[in-house]
């Protein structure tokens, strides 16, 4: 048994994709050494914010043998009469190097084939990782990288050594102009003088000296136990995030712990701006609510002081900055701030960010629920802070719609208004948290859905990877919010509304086709299968929480057998209505048999409770109601010929056949869904 | 009191420093920048794929930071000491933390901590990856692996070392304001510039004429496509900076919207862009026929 250690050498690594990266080496080397059967007793992945790798413990020195079979000739053709070898078999055993004893015979679909069998000893563990390392190293992806040396590789940041150790021997192989050894380097505040490794075993304890703990696990609890020391009792609670934590574990490699405080005066500044002074200054850890927090770094001891008084200036500088922007912001007032709107341009063409907002407080009365007022006015002066200082400023422009629910509440003194302003950029991002209010999130729609209109309006269409004003981003958030805010109000109004109020058009179709792209990405993301939602959309009239609802009611019945005959019914009767034209009522002295006759009426009963239903949006029920209708159905098609002789009675039947199918597709176009076995 | 290390030696003490590494102490450009980027010692020189070490210190024109001398730490008016080393040495890293060493500090007293930063100047067509510089939490140092130049492609890639020389000074000084600087034993920086700032806050912000401004804008914007049409890279890359001072100037004067912004920015860049192609497709010899030579 031996070990084996993998360490890439590294200038500081992206901290947002370190992680991933250590993994993937790690499942990328597992795999070479399975499919080269090379067993191992145990993987380990490190990363430090300097050097990523893996350490291997317990391979096996050599390959497990193995027995190779080789096709070779039809029997037939392999032997003569006398079960000699033929000159055919020779020539095959002489290419490959069988002995007459490796011959075997194997019986395959196309005949019986001999076969040259043998045994290969495994080749050294060395060996094959001398040629694979390399190859998976080169096959690691990442979202950007660069160049840096005459090698031309491309990596997110210069490599600058390797450490390949078999047990004892290291594994020269190259790689970025590189050739890997036994020689790591330590943390470089402790030093800068190469550290020797032996063999792989020394590895975690000689680096450890070096001020570096490799394994990340390890590290991430040193983290967590620092902050605690440093804190000691300190009250307030520390405001932080595991993703804060994994981030500080990916720019580390031996962490350190110190309290630092800010003046006192600045806890009068807006939380979230506290929040973000500390989090851009490197993941600082508040204790909220006093003026104090924990900076986690990556140094020796002795730099204590030294830290605790750089960080401590660095964000008194930054929250001098804020509180100087938030003062003078709160002395002009939003209103000035909304009156300056009106010289900032918004998109060319399309008027000024107070035209942007007016026109959005034009359009919100199309939102049925809330407070109207406080809606109208609060999209009137969303815009506002942008026009604020802070907000103009490049560390805080975060805050857009925070600082203007802010400054509203105390210029404008309304509660509601303030709330709505500050969640209207809600969701800023997929997972992001969703506006609260009923204001809010009308408000939220609106400047998106604005944001949409605008930029198609204005030239800014997306298209493949274009898509510089993020109008997909805004339409997906159209969508969220009404689906998941259960805002019930048409799209399809409110783009015509909208449009009526830059007085301007769009292609037919343009925007419908815009937004099935989003509800499909939408209802997909939120569970529902690509055929349940072509299903709903074929016949959607453009509710979008609606459409959600019946997604999800569709989903729950889908895996009934009633439903799955149903659907086959429904694909009958769209084909059976594909080539007519035929639009007149039902004459219900033309059915002539009891089968018709029951169809037409179980049809009527059926409206009249759907509309009730539907009205109610009790969709389980609507299905219910639908699948009643099954047998009928299937009866009708059983005993009656639609397509008959005589004319009056086949346009009738095709009108029983429309009258019923209109039912179906006021809830969905069943014909869509795709059973098991079919082929689409 | 502590002897401390005054700006000037600070300054001396860098210069000194990559002097010995092999750089040539070169001297600031002739036109305000806002970077020491823009000077051709650098954007020009990392064009091709001769080596190139050198080093020099830019005044940095930030009119939109001016804060009339009131703010410690920001001034529409800087130093920058700026390296660049082509091709990139491979112990880079290691000579940036002895340069800080010749400054006094000492690694196992401080964190120095690389910060991720994708680097890009739109004006330039310019992108480079790297990191800022911490030193205890503030921002010392910019370095950067260029990767594109003028909107070229390096086939060479340089690195870019930047130092804000007052910010490193004042954790060198270990002072609060830049303004107390030491300049030397009797003069601190304050007493230097405070009027300075103090003046072209007030000019930048409100008294800088924005119609002379854009006219100068278009008339440099001229006159560099007409140098450039000549053939001429230097004379045609100088009026390219002017226009990107006078973009600067406007910015600050909060004149231009957030589209024509862009819009400009895309003029200097193109500016740029020109005068890098006319730098390249100029040099003796194609890469073509230098390929042949190797080969």
């Amino acid at each position: 048994m031996i070990d084996f250690l993998i360490e890439i050498g590294h200038e500081e690594f992206p901290p947002s994709f370190l992680r991933r990266t250590a993994d993937d080496l790690t499942y990328r080397l597992e795999e070479v050494l399975k499919r080269n059967r090379i067993f191992y007793r145990s993987v380990r992945t490190i990363y430090t914010s300097r050097r990523f790798g893996v350490i291997v413990l317990g391979l096996t020195r050599k390959q497990k043998p193995q027995v190779i079979e080789i096709q070779g000739p039809p029997k037939k053709i392999a032997f003569d009469e006398k079960n000699k070898p033929t000159e055919k078999l020779q020539g095959f055993m002489k290419t490959h190097d069988l002995k007459r004893t490796e011959i075997v015979v194997r019986k395959t679909k196309k005949g019986e084939y001999v076969c040259g069998r043998k045994e290969v000893a495994g080749g050294l563990t060395e060996d094959v990782l001398y040629e694979e390392i390399p190859r998976i190293i080169q096959s690691l992806e990442f979202p950007k990288t660069m160049r840096w040396n005459a090698s031309g590789t491309r990596f997110p940041r210069p490599v600058r050594w390797i450490v390949a150790l078999l047990d004892r021997r290291p594994i020269r192989f190259k790689y970025a102009g590189i050739t890997a050894d036994r020689y790591s380097m330590p943390n470089f505040h402790f030093s800068y003088k190469p550290i020797r490794l032996e063999k792989p075993r020394e590895y975690m304890n000689f680096l450890r000296h070096g001020g570096v703990v490799v394994d990340p696990n390890e590290r991430r609890k040193l983290i967590l136990k620092r902050i605690k020391q440093a804190i000691g009792k300190v009250p307030g609670k520390p405001l932080y995030t595991d993703a804060m934590i994994d981030e500080l574990n990916c720019m580390t490699e031996y962490p350190e712990a110190v309290t630092g405080e800010f003046d006192q005066k600045y806890l009068d500044l807006p939380e979230e701006v506290i929040v973000t002074v500390l989090k851009t200054q490197g993941d600082l850890i508040w204790l909220k609510p006093t003026n104090k927090f924990v900076c986690v770094f990556s140094a020796k001891k002795k730099a204590l002081q030294n830290v605790k008084k750089g960080y401590t200036r660095v964000v008194e500088a930054k929250l001098y900055d804020a509180h100087f922007y938030y003062q003078n912001d709160l002395a002009q007032g939003l209103e000035k701030m909304n009156e300056q709107t009106k010289g900032m341009m918004w998109l060319k063409g399309l008027g000024s960010l107070y035209d942007k907002a007016f026109r959005m407080s034009k359009f919100v009365s199309v939102f049925p629920d809330g407070d109207q007022a406080a809606l109208k006015k609060a999209a009137l002066y969303c815009k506002a802070d942008l026009l604020s200082q802070m907000v103009r400023e490049k560390d805080f422009t975060s805050l857009q719609g925070i600082m203007g629910g802010h400054y509203a509440a105390v210029s404008l003194k309304d509660e509601k208004i303030a709330a709505a302003i500050k969640e209207h950029y809600l969701p800023n991002y997929v997972g992001d948290a969703l506006p609260r209010t009923q204001e809010g999130a009308a408000l939220s729609v609106a400047d998106k859905l604005d944001n949409v209109i605008g930029a198609f309006l204005s030239g800014n269409r997306p298209s493949g990877s274009y898509d510089p004003l993020a109008v997909r981003r805004n339409g997906y958030g159209v969508v969220q919010v009404m689906a998941e805010n259960g805002i019930h109000v048409s799209l399809f109004t409110m783009i015509e509304r909208l449009l009526g109020l830059y007085g301007k058009k769009l292609e037919d179709g343009v925007m419908k086709d815009f937004f099935s792209e989003r509800m499909t990405r939408y209802l997909a993301d939120a569970g529902s299968r690509y055929d349940e939602i072509k299903a709903v959309l074929a016949t959607w009239q453009g509710d979008i929480a609606d459409a959600r609802h019946r997604c999800q009611a569709l989903a729950k019945f889908r895996d009934k057998t009633e439903f799955n005959k149903l659907v086959i019914g429904q694909k009958r009767v769209r084909n059976i209505l594909k080539g007519s034209k035929e639009t007149g009522a039902v004459q219900t002295g033309l059915l002539k048999s009891p089968a018709e006759r029951k169809l037409y009426r179980t049809g009527t009963r059926a409206l009249t409770q759907l509309e009730v239903l539907l009205k109610q949006k009790k969709y389980g029920e609507v299905l219910e109601l639908l699948l009643s209708m099954r047998e009928v159905i299937d009866t009708f098609f059983d005993d009656v010929m639609v397509m008959c002789d005589d004319a009056a009675l086949r346009k009738n039947r095709l009108a029983l056949v429309r009258y019923i199918n209109d039912i179906f597709i006021q809830y969905a176009d069943f014909s869509e869904i795709v059973i098991e076995g079919e082929k689409s | 009191m502590r002897k401390v290390l005054t700006f000037e030696n600070i300054i001396l003490n860098l210069k000194r420093f990559w002097q010995k590494k092999g750089c040539l102490l070169f001297e600031p450009y002739n036109s305000e920048v806002g970077a020491g980027t823009f000077n051709p010692a650098t954007f020009i020189r990392v064009l091709d794929e001769k080596p190139w070490k050198v080093c020099y210190v830019e005044i940095s024109k930030r009119p939109r930071d001016g804060r009339y001398g009131e703010n410690p730490n920001r001034t529409q008016q800087y130093y920058q000491l700026q390296v660049i080393l082509k091709p990139a040495p491979k112990d880079i890293q290691k000579m940036y933390l002895e340069s800080l060493t010749s400054l006094g500090v000492k690694l196992n007293e401080h964190e120095v901590k690389f910060v991720e930063g994708d680097w890009e100047a739109p004006t330039l067509g310019a992108w480079g990856l790297g990191w800022e510089v911490w030193l205890d939490g503030l921002e010392v140092t910019q370095f950067t692996y260029f990767q594109q130049a003028g909107g070229v492609d390096l086939k060479v890639i340089p690195v870019e070392i930047t130092y804000g020389l007052e910010r490193i000074a004042t954790a060198v000084q270990d002072v609060g304001s830049m303004f107390d600087l030491k300049w030397n034993n009797d003069l601190t920086w304050g007493d230097v510039y405070r009027q300075n700032e103090v003046e072209f806050s007030r000019y930048n912000f409100e008294e800088s004429d924005p119609k002379l401004l854009t006219e100068l804008f278009d008339q440099y914007e001229r006159e560099a496509t007409r140098a450039f049409k000549q053939g001429l890279v230097y004379p045609g890359y100088d009026y390219a900076i002017k226009c990107s001072n006078v973009f600067n100037l406007l910015d600050a004067r909060g004149v231009i919207s957030i589209s024509e912004r862009a819009n400009m920015i895309g003029r200097v860049r193109s500016l740029a862009n020109q005068a890098a192609q006319l730098y390249i497709t100029s040099l003796p010899g194609s890469t073509e026929e230098k390929q042949e030579k190797n080969d």
